[in-house]
């Protein structure tokens, strides 16, 4: 009977741990199973492949990035662990209530906000004019970790008696030589888990990082970051996954490692302790092979060190001697959004040296550029964001002369653009979209409803719980003002009040608002039409033909009009190279360069030339290039100002919560 | 051998302020075994730092064998300390802690190796060359510390209460080994302790401090004998020590009663300190006793009987006796002359034993 409830009840516990390891490492598992999906899918299994693991080792940003991460969470320990011990020595020696100060003060840091941190730390940098590069990550990360390896190596000097440093002097050692000698060995493994500590923090940093970086140089975090917005490419699946078992191989070892010697510790004060006679019996032989095998890891750890130092230093040396830098171009464009080779062969034709950087959100670049901590030479803002750029004189003009390949833009392109920038004098179109509305033809047949045309057909009660709508206010507000015939860039407050009761009305239908899961719900026919950026058709219908799905996925644009987006080069008023800058530009409206950046990034170019290239097939995929009278009632969106942008985000926050 | 070995010629300290030592001087010969004895707090352990060169006095001088060595490092001094926890290097095994000093003067190995065994064999732990330091007990882990010191031939042993974490059988054991040990070594040991019995069980001389003070300072017999005032008859052993007045040489009268001592030369009708050992006082018929009192309480302590008799003036008187007797009865008191021992008062009040009750 006892036996059977005590069996019970271990049931139970272990049941219970499995579920907390299944909440904790579910996301983490389904990330590793995903880096192995031939399919780009989040839904779909389309077998096993190790391409996107090729493909993260053959792509120079990211390997670059790998070096830069693991270079610098290498140097910052390094650095922080010797300042870090240093301090920790200092504090533990002084009286006890500055030692209780400092220690407050140390722990402030760790306690601070990374935004906090990051932001001041930028500011500093800018203050006293150090250039924002590889140097100030570096540093902002030694600051950040030096804390981390005081509160390592503190407790570990706490249990330290201050007389086995009296009795190495006692002996006969120097200061110096009793520290190397007694102290050292003991607080070792504190030391080595403080900077093992400190190489995984600087390995997670994002924020920090993300605000001291400067221009072209990423760590793994920024660049993964600045995939986000052009959807997530699964080699960063695989790219995550490696860096989660290098983070967890590393957790190991530290948590085992002082492990180790804490248990010798509590043996021998156990032991101390005993009532052992004078003459006591044989020790065990056991503790003096744990303190081998201790000594062993120790001796592996450093050694393993000393070799990673030896690695990245001459790896450094050759990337430095491979790349000569007598003409420069700073280029800042969105993730994802150039064919690597483009740059390869800009750089091989012309000699100019391409720092290539790439920014997340329009929002996230602004600051940077207006704040001149880096001196881009180059950048690829959006529609709004350039006439912003423009009315606070951020923009240098181009030299058209410089730039002869305009002739292949599209001339439509050129006047949509006017929206903007009013005489073309700032910016040339690189890609362009639309929003529409996609829907699954074998879905809206089962419910019986028609395809869409319009963007109040998104009402009809039909399609109950199978609508997706983009869960972003502009794009949510741009659907329900063109249904009612309004501006997108609307700012009277009656017209949004209409179109906010709209969206309210239309909430029942909604199955979810989401950004990038449009696609692939769509995909996995889980919804009937969902609002989405024309940008990945070609990747939908490229991907429903490989699944081998028995329906297939089509864009409308709706009749009322919709947002055109059009992303451009522009050159900030303090570019240092502007001549490089105007090749740049010059060089990616060649045709056949324009072409091979279509095909990489499949978002519609602006370029005429380069359509001309095109096979028939292509050109006719009104997904990709729709009708020009279907734009007809498009529009750009605006920069609407902070007043506005308060009313469409207290609107949208209704709508949400209702 | 005329000069001392170490010598303290008048050492201030002070610690925030506070004066640990007031103006000690201290010489030690070479070759005794000299204790400092006194309550936590008194300075012994601060005196002892000061020889070893952790701490720096701030006013006086110390000289070893005429050598002014006040202000040398820790690491120039030609003496080891053992400490109170030992302070083995954990990391080192035994051999490799015994060798730590040696290595530093670069010895050769050979020298080393032998150094180790012999030093291993002089404290009773030979083959334990390999053993870790956590492997040991706190009785064997004191040997080793003993043993590392004594290795580079110091001509001075700094003990600082070597055996306070041992249990007492251990303690005693330790005792006679650290005596066996001094005599084989033939050097001069400074043995920190606020035990007095381990003081007067191992020294040639005992030093006894309070508040920065050497109260007195003599053989384990005079301080235990001849107390020269009462905190030291307080702290060393157990003891009466009641107000008197000197009548004249050799007379004493202690609350009214008149008692014949041997002591001489403290002047006529002067208020002194009476010292006297409970086990010196007899207990008698009350018509044989110089003074009458009650028993009040007892206690069988083994060996002999504690108690107390109180005397009509209020006084507890403590007893120690192989002869019973009940509380209630009426006894007399008698003391021989030559268990009375007469003290000055206390000069000073800086001299007077604060201390008494620690």
């Amino acid at each position: 009977m006892k036996n059977h409830t005590s069996k019970l009840k271990r049931f139970f516990q272990d049941f219970y741990l499995v579920l907390v390891l299944i909440f904790l490492y579910a996301p983490i598992a389904t990330m590793m199973v995903l880096s192995f999906n031939s399919s780009k899918s989040r839904t779909q299994w389309g077998g096993f492949t190790l391409d996107w693991y090729t493909q993260m080792f053959d792509s120079s940003a990211i390997t670059a990035a790998l070096y830069n991460t693991l270079l610098i969470a290498f140097l910052s320990a390094a650095i922080a662990t010797v300042i870090g011990t240093a301090a920790a020595i200092g504090i533990s020696s002084m009286k006890r209530i500055p030692r209780t100060i400092m220690m407050g003060v140390n722990n402030i840091p760790v306690l601070n906000s990374d935004i906090v941190t990051g932001i001041s730390l930028m500011l500093t940098f800018i203050a006293f004019g150090i250039s924002l590069g590889f140097k100030t990550i570096l540093l902002a990360h030694i600051s950040f970790n030096i804390p981390y390896v005081i509160l390592s190596v503190m407790p570990k000097l706490r249990q330290t008696s201050k007389s086995t440093y009296e009795a190495a002097m006692d002996l006969g050692a120097g200061p110096v030589q009793a520290f190397f000698k007694v102290v050292f060995p003991d607080i070792m493994p504190g030391v080595l888990s403080g900077f093992l500590m400190a190489f995984t923090m600087s390995l997670d940093d994002f924020i920090i990082t993300h605000f001291t970086r400067g221009a072209g140089i990423n760590t793994l975090s920024t660049l993964i970051y600045s995939e986000v917005r052009r959807g997530i490419k699964p080699s960063m699946y695989a790219l995550s996954t490696v860096i989660f078992l290098t983070v967890l191989t590393l957790l190991l070892i530290t948590n085992f490692a002082p492990e180790n010697a804490q248990k010798a510790d509590a043996a021998g004060t156990g032991r101390a302790n005993g009532t052992d006679g004078v003459f006591g019996k044989g020790g065990k032989r056991l503790t003096t092979q744990q303190i081998q095998k201790r000594k062993t890891i120790k001796k592996g750890l450093l050694v393993a060190a000393a070799f990673c130092v030896v690695v990245s230093v001459c790896f450094s040396t050759y990337k430095y001697y491979l790349v000569s830098h007598s003409d420069e171009l700073y280029v800042y464009n969105w993730g994802e959004y150039i064919d690597d080779s483009v740059i390869e062969e800009f750089e091989e034709e012309t000699g100019i040296h391409v720092t290539y950087d790439l920014f997340e959100t329009n929002e996230e670049m602004y600051p940077i550029i207006e704040a001149g901590a880096v001196q881009y030479d180059v950048v690829c803002p959006s529609d709004y964001m350039i006439q912003k750029m423009v009315e606070n004189g951020l923009l240098a003009e181009i030299n058209f002369e410089n730039v002869p390949n305009i002739s292949y833009i599209d001339e439509k392109y050129m006047k949509q653009s006017q929206s903007f920038d009013p005489q073309n004098r700032y910016a040339v179109p690189y890609c362009w979209g639309t929003v529409g509305i996609l829907y699954n033809t074998k879905r809206i047949e089962e419910l019986g409803v028609p395809a869409p045309t319009k963007w109040a057909d998104l009402w009809d009660p039909r399609y109950d719980g199978e609508i997706l709508m983009q869960d972003s206010v502009r794009d949510a507000f741009m659907v329900a003002l063109k249904s009612l015939g309004y501006s997108m860039n609307t700012s009277d407050v009656e017209e949004l009040r209409e179109a906010k009761d709209l969206l309210i009305a239309q909430k029942p239908l909604v199955q979810a608002y989401v950004i990038d899961q449009v696609r692939d719900k769509m995909i996995g026919g889980e919804a009937a039409v969902g609002v989405i950026y024309s940008g990945e058709m070609l990747y939908i219908q490229e991907e429903v033909e490989n699944l081998g799905l028995d329906y297939s996925l089509e864009y409308v644009i709706p009749e009322e009009g919709t947002n055109i987006w059009l992303d451009a080069w522009v050159i900030p008023a303090n570019a240092q190279n502007k001549e490089n800058a105007e090749k740049w530009i010059n060089f990616l409206c060649r045709p056949d360069i324009a072409k091979k950046n279509f095909e990489y990034i499949t978002y519609p170019t602006p370029n005429k030339g380069a359509f001309d290239l095109l096979d028939e097939e292509l050109q006719n995929n009104k997904a990709v290039f729709p009708d020009v009278e279907k734009l007809k009632n498009g529009e750009v969106f605006q920069y609407l100002g902070d007043d506005v942008d308060t009313i469409y985000n207290e609107f949208w926050k209704e709508v949400k919560a209702k | 051998m005329g000069q001392p070995l170490i010598d303290l010629r008048n050492i201030t300290k002070t610690f925030d302020g506070q004066i640990v030592l007031d103006d000690l001087s201290l010489a030690v010969k070479e070759n005794t075994f000299v204790t400092l004895l006194g309550p936590s707090g008194c300075g012994k352990t601060t005196t002892l730092r000061i020889i070893g060169g952790f701490e720096s006095p701030d006013k006086g001088q110390v000289i070893f064998d005429g050598q002014d060595i006040t202000k040398l490092p820790p690491n120039r001094r030609q003496l080891n300390t053992v400490f109170q926890k030992y302070a083995l290097f954990p990391h080192m095994n035994i051999a490799e802690n015994i060798a730590f000093g040696l290595k530093i003067k670069g010895k050769s190995k050979s020298y080393i190796d032998d150094k180790i065994k012999y030093a291993l064999k002089l404290v009773n732990l030979d083959g334990f060359e390999n053993r870790s330091v956590d492997s040991l007990s706190g009785g064997q882990q004191q040997r080793i510390a003993i043993a590392r010191a004594i290795v580079n031939e110091p001509r001075l042993l700094l003990l600082d209460e070597p055996l306070g974490a041992l249990d007492l059988k251990l303690r005693q054991d330790m005792q006679y080994e650290l005596i066996r040990l001094k005599n084989e070594l033939g050097i001069t040991f400074i043995y920190v302790t606020h035990d007095q019995e381990e003081a007067l069980t191992m020294s040639d001389t005992i030093v006894v401090m309070n508040q920065g003070y050497i109260q007195q300072m003599g053989t384990p017999e005079q301080i235990y004998n001849e107390p020269e005032n009462a905190f030291v008859a307080d702290f060393i052993g157990e003891s009466n020590i009641v107000g008197g007045l000197m009548l004249h040489d050799e007379l004493v009268e202690i609350f009214g009663a008149k008692f014949a001592c041997v002591d001489k030369g403290f002047g006529v009708r002067q208020p002194v300190d009476v010292v006297i050992r409970p086990e010196d006082i007899d207990l008698v018929e009350p018509e044989a006793g110089t003074l009458v009192g009650t028993v009040t309480h007892l206690i069988f302590k083994g060996v002999h009987y504690e108690m107390e008799v109180t005397t009509p003036d209020g006084f507890e008187w403590l007893v120690h006796s192989t002869d019973m007797f009940p509380v209630g009865k009426k006894v007399g008191i008698h003391v021989d002359p030559f268990d009375i021992q007469i003290m000055n008062k206390p000069a000073s009040e800086d001299e007077e034993a604060v201390g008494v009750n620690e």
